[in-house]
């Protein structure tokens, strides 16, 4: 007996299901999907992910009620840093970044010793994070060390520190026409960029009047230079080479504020004082011994290493390259 | 002429398919069906990058660029994609940044544990320092600092804990007669190698091979240069990661070669370019799964003839075939191996001159 298959009650019975089918889908809207396992723990490792970034902010939060007023209260630490293109020079400016990093309310300035910005260094800066200014100037031939001179011959970067010191001394005139005498805060430090710094040297410096002096290690041929320091003042420079130079300690030793930079318009770096002698030429027009402020503990804790780095190795290079065959010169190191 | 009737057969046919589809495509479901396709779609990278900027979120439209550049000033910070083998999603965040205190512990990102061996020496506090500060950027970095000394001393004790980084202090001494240069009858052993194979131990007494803890082993010594950048190349190594290291090998730099399949198949050195695994200390890292289960890779001591030592360690874990390159395809420069001068203590005299309680 054959059905009587009317067209109708196909479409009928074809409207229902499909009908049904689509509520069925709308109900599992809400639903969790029947995932495979693989989908599950991507799941949670995306909750759990939300869960950690949660959590960071609120720590990050947390822990710094303290310090977050204090940032926009802090004077700037101004870092002059004369560098020169060398093999290590990347290498040396990349960790040096590293430690600024740590340091709040910090601004760079690099000055490189070359007649042109170069782009290893604009982009390392770029990319460092930190506030920054890119300077350049070219130390004339003669101040120049020539292949062979050993280090202390002549000195070094006294152009580019004057050049920075420049920069900051335009940059305070035009902003204290904004601020008043407030564009002043700040303190300026010379920071060479193969020595070593811990963060804590950056907190002792910020408070700095006049000029403030500390420990450095390993210069001087000795463990380290120091001031002495008796009832919180300096009576005497403890160092082993040449004691009675005007100020006998090392760039690294003492740090100026920006009103003294700023109200001695004159006081540059010698470039030709004689070896040792270039920090005297600078501090000797500002302040006296007398008017120096210890810090580090009374001048009892090195804070600052004069570390100096070997020059790389490079005879297998040379030897590669007078065959045409060196290192690819695009790849930057 | 089409019949009313036929014509509303038809919409009644068509109307719940469409209204399925278009639905099925707006709902909660789609989003699934997209993570399963992760990396492709959603890159959202999430990174706690030392930045001092305010707190936001990013999120990129991926086109494999790596491109987190900030609009304000100088801002660019340490930002990279982190999209893992697994293809999870990850989100960007850039977070006020503490100062000198190290990232938040994720429990995500697989932990770095570098290990350090150190020896005391005028500049020993200096470089300690300042790789302290460079570590103190990297999240959930771990460092195992193993003394060359009978004790572990105060200086470097005292400085690890004052830097707040998760730390290991450990110590072995090297026998004296290993030290001797020039000593044909008892042959030097390199340079911390009884201490990287302490710190190997100890990790593998530490932690078991089937925990799902994730952590990639990184040898580093304390007077190399390390970009920030290098540290995230290695934490998405599977086996054995690879990338080149400057200044090594009397070149201006060393690396891999790597071939158009993106496999390692030779090295691109002068000194002996045919050792098996032409590389520097600072240019592999492995995963801590491969170390916990080949317990028997340890660091040759002795018979190792000089550029060696890492192949005598490598060839128990991994073949050439497995290396993975990083940085770009062994292509950038994020380590180099420099190294410091030996300070002139010439004014100290036999006596000494400064204060031997003063800490250097």
């Amino acid at each position: 007996m054959r059905l009587k298959l009317k067209l109708k009650t196909v479409f009928v019975l074809y409207f229902m299901v499909s009908l049904l089918g689509l509520v069925y889908a709308l109900m599992q809207l809400g639903q969790r999907c029947d995932c495979t396992e693989h989908d599950i723990i991507k799941d949670r490792t995306i909750s759990r992910l939300r869960g950690d970034l949660h959590k960071l902010q609120e720590e990050a939060k947390r822990s710094d009620p303290t310090k977050a007023p204090k940032k926009t209260n802090l004077p700037p630490i101004y870092v002059i840093t004369p560098t020169y293109a060398r093999l290590v020079q990347k290498a040396e400016l990349t960790r040096l970044s590293q430690t600024f990093l740590h340091v709040p309310q910090l601004h760079w300035i690099v000055v490189e010793d070359s007649d042109q910005p170069t782009a290893l260094v604009r982009n390392l800066l770029a990319e460092s994070g930190l506030a920054y200014t890119q300077l350049h100037i070219l130390t004339p031939k003669e101040r120049k060390l020539q292949e062979g001179d050993p280090s202390w011959l002549k000195p070094r970067g006294a152009e580019q520190r004057n050049e920075g010191l420049r920069w900051l001394r335009e940059m305070a005139s035009t902003s204290r026409g904004q601020q008043g005498a407030a564009a002043d805060s700040g303190v300026v430090y010379f920071a060479d960029d193969d020595n070593t710094y811990s963060v804590k040297l950056f907190d002792e410096m910020r408070d700095t009047r006049g000029v403030s002096v500390w420990p450095v290690g390993l210069v001087g041929g000795m463990r380290f230079e120091s001031p002495v320091v008796d009832g919180g003042k300096v009576i005497r420079f403890h160092t082993g080479w040449r004691p009675n130079r005007p100020f006998p300690i090392d760039m690294a030793s003492f740090a100026v504020s920006l009103h003294l930079v700023v109200t001695n318009p004159d006081a540059v770096f010698d470039g030709d004082a004689q070896m040792g002698f270039l920090e005297s030429s600078f501090l000797q027009s500002i302040i006296t011994m007398e008017e120096l402020e210890p810090k580090a503990d009374m001048c009892t804790k090195v804070l600052v290493w004069h570390t100096r780095t070997e020059k790389p190795k490079m005879k297998r290079e040379d030897a590669l390259h007078k065959q045409g065959l060196g290192s690819d010169p695009n790849v930057e190191v | 002429m089409p019949k009313r009737r036929d014509i509303l057969a038809i919409v009644l046919i068509v109307l719940p398919w469409t209204l399925l589809i278009t639905v099925w495509h707006q709902n909660a479901i789609a989003p699934l069906l997209a993570i399963r396709k992760a990396c492709h779609h959603l890159v959202r990278d999430f990174f706690i990058i030392p930045e001092r900027l305010a707190i936001h979120r990013h999120r990129l439209a991926d086109d494999g660029a790596d491109g987190h550049r900030e609009a304000g000033a100088g801002a660019a910070g340490d930002s990279k994609e982190y999209c893992s083998p697994d293809k999870d999603i990850v989100e960007v965040v850039r977070t006020e940044y503490v100062y000198t205190r190290p990232p938040p512990w994720s429990d995500v990102l697989p932990t770095i544990h570098v290990i350090t061996p150190t020896y005391s020496r005028p500049v020993q506090k200096a470089e300690l320092t300042r790789l302290a500060n460079t570590f103190l950027h990297v999240a959930n970095l771990h460092w195992i600092l193993v003394e060359d000394s009978q004790r572990r001393t105060p200086l470097v004790a005292r400085l690890l804990r004052e830097t707040g980084l998760n730390y290991t202090h450990l110590n072995v001494e090297t026998p004296r007669n290993y030290k001797l240069r020039g000593d044909t009858r008892d042959p030097r052993i390199p340079r911390g190698t009884m201490q990287r194979n302490l710190a190997l131990r100890w990790l593998r007494e530490t932690f078991s091979a089937n925990s799902s803890q994730p952590g990639i082993v990184y040898f580093a010594d304390d007077d190399n240069t390390y970009s920030l950048e290098l540290f995230e190349e290695m934490r998405s190594t599977r086996k054995v990661s690879v990338w080149p290291v400057a200044f090594v090998g009397g070149l201006r730099y060393e690396s891999p070669k790597v071939n158009a399949a993106g496999k390692v198949y030779g090295w691109k050195t002068v000194f002996d370019p045919h050792r098996p695994f032409a590389i520097d200390m600072a240019g592999f890292a492995i995963n801590l799964r491969l170390v916990l289960l080949k317990p028997q890779a340890y660091f040759k001591l002795r018979g190792v003839k000089g550029g060696y030592q890492e192949s005598s360690l490598l060839r128990d874990l991994v073949t050439l075939n497995d290396l993975e390159p990083k940085a770009a395809n062994c292509t950038k420069i994020l380590v180099w191996h420099t190294r410091t001068e030996k300070p002139v203590l010439v004014n100290e005299g036999k006596k000494g001159f400064t204060d031997p309680n003063v800490e250097i």
